[in-house]
């Protein structure tokens, strides 16, 4: 059970960093920040593959692309893509804490959905998004 | 022997103390704290940011109560008595990066040692505090 719920978290590290590799074209003014994220979700996908060998499964491949909710052709809708994928991410990372009693998987999918609710947080500050903060992030109404 | 061996038991339920009272829900302090942290707040007109805090700490104290009171029915129906006034602290932006700070560790801290169904919960909770960290940056 708790394999099925990181795998589905692993695809969203993949999606997140194709996500961050695709707006970067458009977020020349937040370089270091698009590139603090790839790294964040980067060795987070490393992190998850090899927690998912340990326990003899084998890593969901990346897809070739991902779909952001909507298309992405300016500063304004690169920010929207990011915030989309970053919460993404929290819901993948809370559902893993719904689904293991593991205390270093908690632990670790804890640190995901924080940082990740940190990003989205930022990323909406960015786009001017009132209110910028997330009340419960990683629940679809959050 | 006979006699002993069953006069044994009970002897052990005669002297057994009264079952101690569960201990309290640690749920219970996480919603005390999002509650004062909420009423430190609204005390906090001059800061910005601090209007969207209040309202996301309330949102976190009733989920929070909500499940504490699921868990374990309350026995009156009184609602958790509100948070006095807080006195406005000589550094109010100062006073309330703590209060989130401490709020975040808290939450934290016993997430991995909650059943599951409630660390998605309280995860949310310590995350949601994170992301009103920022609002204040």
């Amino acid at each position: 059970m708790s394999v099925d719920s990181v795998q589905t978290a692993l695809g969203t590290e993949h999606a997140a960093l194709w996500t961050y590799g695709m707006v970067s074209a458009f977020l020349g003014n937040q370089a270091a920040a698009v590139a603090e994220g790839a790294n964040a979700h980067r060795a987070r996908r490393d992190t998850t593959e090899r927690w998912l060998r340990d326990k003899g499964a084998t890593p969901n491949p990346p897809a070739a692309a991902y779909l952001p909710p909507a298309p992405v052709s300016d500063g304004p809708s690169a920010l929207a893509a990011l915030v989309a994928v970053e919460q993404d991410t929290c819901a993948a990372w809370r559902g893993v804490l719904e689904r293991t009693d593991e205390s270093a998987l908690r632990t670790s999918a804890l640190d995901a959905l924080t940082a990740a609710a940190v990003r989205a947080t930022r990323w909406r500050k960015a786009a001017g998004t009132n209110p910028a903060s997330i009340t419960m992030p990683g629940v679809a109404s959050g | 022997m006979l006699l002993a061996v069953a006069a044994a038991p009970l002897a052990v339920a005669c002297t057994t103390e009264p079952p101690t009272p569960p201990p309290p829900d640690p749920l219970s302090a996480l919603a005390a704290q999002a509650r004062a942290d909420a009423a430190l707040a609204k005390t906090l007109t001059t800061v910005p940011g601090a209007a969207e805090i209040a309202t996301a700490r309330e949102t976190h104290a009733k989920l929070l109560q909500a499940e504490v009171d699921r868990e374990r029915p309350p026995l009156s129906s009184t609602a958790p008595p509100a948070p006095t006034t807080p006195p406005t602290p000589p550094d109010p932006l100062a006073a309330l990066k703590t209060a989130l700070d401490e709020s975040v560790r808290d939450a934290s801290a016993i997430v991995a040692t909650l059943p599951s169904y409630r660390a998605g919960l309280v995860g949310s909770v310590a995350a949601g505090c994170a992301s009103l960290r920022e609002v204040l940056v």
